[in-house]
């Protein structure tokens, strides 16, 4: 397969702060990527050099195999959907649509149709001449789809577009962004927030932190093999348990927490005895029981917690729970189907069981 | 908690509730729905006595000079109006004004755009305290010191003369004309235009022209297409403001073209005070009026409400 994207080694300092250090990824044509990150890590930074807007200070970046440092914005062939969206107000849709077509010197007669293509593309036909603010927000997010895409890009980038609507209307914009993609096979990257868009929408996923990747990966493979605490801590809820490694293996490892031993997952690199981990666990994978619960074969890990918190979510319930015997340590879980469950009031003891390969270890600071 | 404790109980406290027991009593709740008006009330007034001002001026306007007593007849008649359009000096000093509102209105919006531009979009915040200094300067001087100004500069033994005598040239006329007045009145004019645009600029998000290169257009055509129409409403506003104020410039005209390039401004003081003539100084006063009103509603007849941020949709 071949790389529609590759950025080799791009750093980029703003005033003496280093935005971006060093970032290395590349994408192969017709892969859907999602830069995730807290804001202020870089990804938009990045977002931007790959659009042309900013220029990086050292590296390569190179598109469909071309190196474009030299290159200015409008001479590459990217399609960008901002994230407020940036629609031109004096124009119609149709306009807005046909903006990229007039300005790349497309053949003149080809445009309405190229334009029709792309509304009904978006669902949008019969509304061209609607102008931005006669259509509600998830439209004017389909024009600005459609027209980031309607001169057939190389590229399109996504600079967290959908981070201004509401979460139903969130949803299902994630949905369409993702159906239209893959209908034209477009090679996209997309830069948001929100760990739970990057997992629906993405083939592959890039962490970042402090103009840093932390890990790039798939999705799968970044909920499960995180690489470090800052990875596993973004995506998802979960809590963290600080130790001192007490026995150690490449693959596990016995962590003293507290006034118990546990065994952990580590990943691949051996630990020093007596060195600190920090450990980390979903939210997903601990079970919440009775206190005088039969642990039984289902879980390798068990200790007794006092609820210290309890949120209703409607289709699960968010509990903290504090165990004494891992130091006094807050775990949070969540426990599915309520209906045929007790509901543990606040205060109660009750008992939490987990496996150990849900529980990873790393060393203390792993964060880059 | 703490009892209520009047002792406890700030002097400017007690103050403010007095003034507020004061204001209820004079001003019941039921009358709030007026307030509005009430703050309108002073501007009304001062507008309303203006529009009594032109009732005045239009009545004189029909009265014929009386060259025997000097006084206006008491009959109506439109004399006044008839020696405006038959003596074709008249007609010329329209004319000369008109083009130069034209002349000085389209120059000085193409000189302010890219000051406020430049001024709005700078990333260098010592860039942007000079533009701002250099756009408010001005304004500390008033009109008439600016022009006495230029007639040093620009004067027969002036600053620019001496320098072209000095190194062999011949000197030049560069004062009492046309040109001198559109010259002087651009450079009143641009802080006016510069900050009328500002606002328009600063409306235009700096996405908007990276989205328009992005999608393939050169900065030509992102100015053409995006910067320029976005930017309509302050364009029209300065296209206004300068142009009404060139209009019915006097200072410029009267110090700058020595009586040699006399707009109507000039021709109504004469009227007025040089042949004393106050219904033809009033028939002037009223077509310049009409003229003015005429244009600034052409204008915003067809560049739409939306000028002036006064849009009849708000969303």
């Amino acid at each position: 397969m071949d790389q529609m994207v590759e950025i080799v080694d791009v750093s980029k300092s703003f005033d003496k702060v280093r935005a971006v250090k060093s970032a290395n990824l590349s994408l192969q044509r017709g892969d859907f990527l999602t830069i995730v990150g807290p804001s202020g890590c870089g990804k938009t930074t990045l977002l931007r050099m790959i659009a042309g807007f900013d220029a990086p200070d050292t590296g390569k970046i190179r598109i469909n195999g071309r190196e474009v440092e030299n290159t200015p914005a409008h001479k590459r062939s990217i399609g960008m959907v901002f994230q407020k969206l940036a629609l031109f107000p004096h124009m119609s849709a149709a306009e807005n649509i046909a903006y990229p077509l007039k300005m790349r010197r497309f053949q003149f007669d080809t445009i309405p149709d190229l334009v029709e293509k792309y509304l009904h593309l978006v669902k949008l036909d019969g509304l061209g001449k609607r102008y931005p603010h006669e259509l509600s927000g998830g439209q004017q997010q389909r024009v600005a789809i459609a027209r980031a895409l309607s001169f057939s890009p190389d590229l399109l980038l996504l600079d967290e577009p959908l981070s201004a609507l509401d979460r139903k209307l969130r949803n299902e914009m994630q949905l369409e962004f993702r159906r239209i993609q893959q209908e034209l096979g477009v090679t996209t990257i997309n830069v948001t927030h929100d760990q739970r868009e990057a997992l629906i929408m993405s083939d592959q996923i890039v962490v970042m932190n402090e103009g840093i990747i932390q890990q790039a990966g798939t999705p799968v493979d970044m909920y499960r093999n995180p690489e470090n605490m800052f990875v596993a801590n973004f995506i998802g809820v979960t809590s963290m348990l600080k130790g001192v490694v007490c026995g150690s293996g490449k693959n596990s490892v016995s962590v003293k927490i507290g006034d118990a031993t546990v065994t952990a997952r580590a990943n691949g690199e051996e630990i020093a005895i007596d060195a600190a981990v920090d450990c980390a666990i979903r939210a997903e994978q601990i079970r919440i029981m009775d206190i005088d619960s039969n642990v039984g074969d289902d879980f390798d890990n068990a200790v007794d917690g006092i609820i210290k918190q309890r949120i209703f979510e409607g289709d699960r319930v968010l509990y903290a729970v504090q165990a004494d015997e891992l130091g006094g340590a807050m775990l949070h879980l969540f426990d599915h189907d309520p209906n045929s469950h007790n509901e543990y009031p606040i205060n109660q003891r009750v008992k939490l069981g987990w496996n150990s390969r849900d529980l990873f270890a790393f060393p203390a600071e792993t964060v880059k | 908690m703490q009892s209520r404790n009047s002792k406890n109980i700030p002097a400017s406290w007690k103050l403010l509730d007095l003034a507020e027991r004061l204001l209820v009593t004079i001003w019941p709740a039921r009358l709030n729905k007026y307030v509005g008006w009430g703050f309108l009330l002073p501007a009304l007034l001062l507008v309303g006595i203006l529009l009594i001002g032109l009732g005045y001026i239009i009545e004189y306007s029909f009265h014929e000079l009386d060259l025997a007593t000097y006084r206006l007849k008491a009959e109506y008649s439109l004399t006044n109006y008839h020696t405006f359009i038959n003596r074709p000096v008249y007609l010329h000093i329209l004319g000369r004004t008109m083009l130069a509102s034209i002349i000085v209105t389209i120059i000085t919006l193409i000189l302010a755009f890219p000051y406020a531009y430049m001024l709005v979009r700078t990333r260098s915040a010592m860039m942007r305290k000079f533009l701002l200094i250099a756009l408010f300067l001005p304004f500390f001087i008033g009109q008439v010191v600016r022009a006495y100004g230029w007639l040093i500069i620009l004067g027969k033994q002036g600053f620019v003369n001496s320098i072209l005598t000095s190194i062999g040239l011949p000197e030049l006329d560069l004062i009492y004309n046309f040109q001198a007045i559109v010259f002087g009145l651009i450079q009143y004019m641009l802080p006016f235009a510069i900050l009328l645009i500002i606002p328009a600029i600063t409306s235009i998000s700096e996405d908007f022209e990276l989205a328009s290169e992005g999608l393939g257009a050169n900065w030509v055509s992102t100015f053409r297409h995006v910067v320029l129409p976005m930017a309509k409403p302050g364009l029209v506003g300065s296209f206004v403001v300068v142009f009404t104020l060139t209009m019915t410039d006097f200072a410029m005209p009267e110090i700058l073209g020595g009586g040699t390039s006399d707009f109507i401004a000039n021709a109504i003081y004469d009227s007025f005070f040089q042949i004393s003539n106050p219904g033809l100084g009033a028939a002037l006063s009223v077509l310049l009026v009409a003229i003015g009103s005429i244009i600034v509603t052409a204008i915003f007849y067809f560049a739409g409400t939306g000028t002036l941020g006064i849009r009849q949709k708000t969303r």
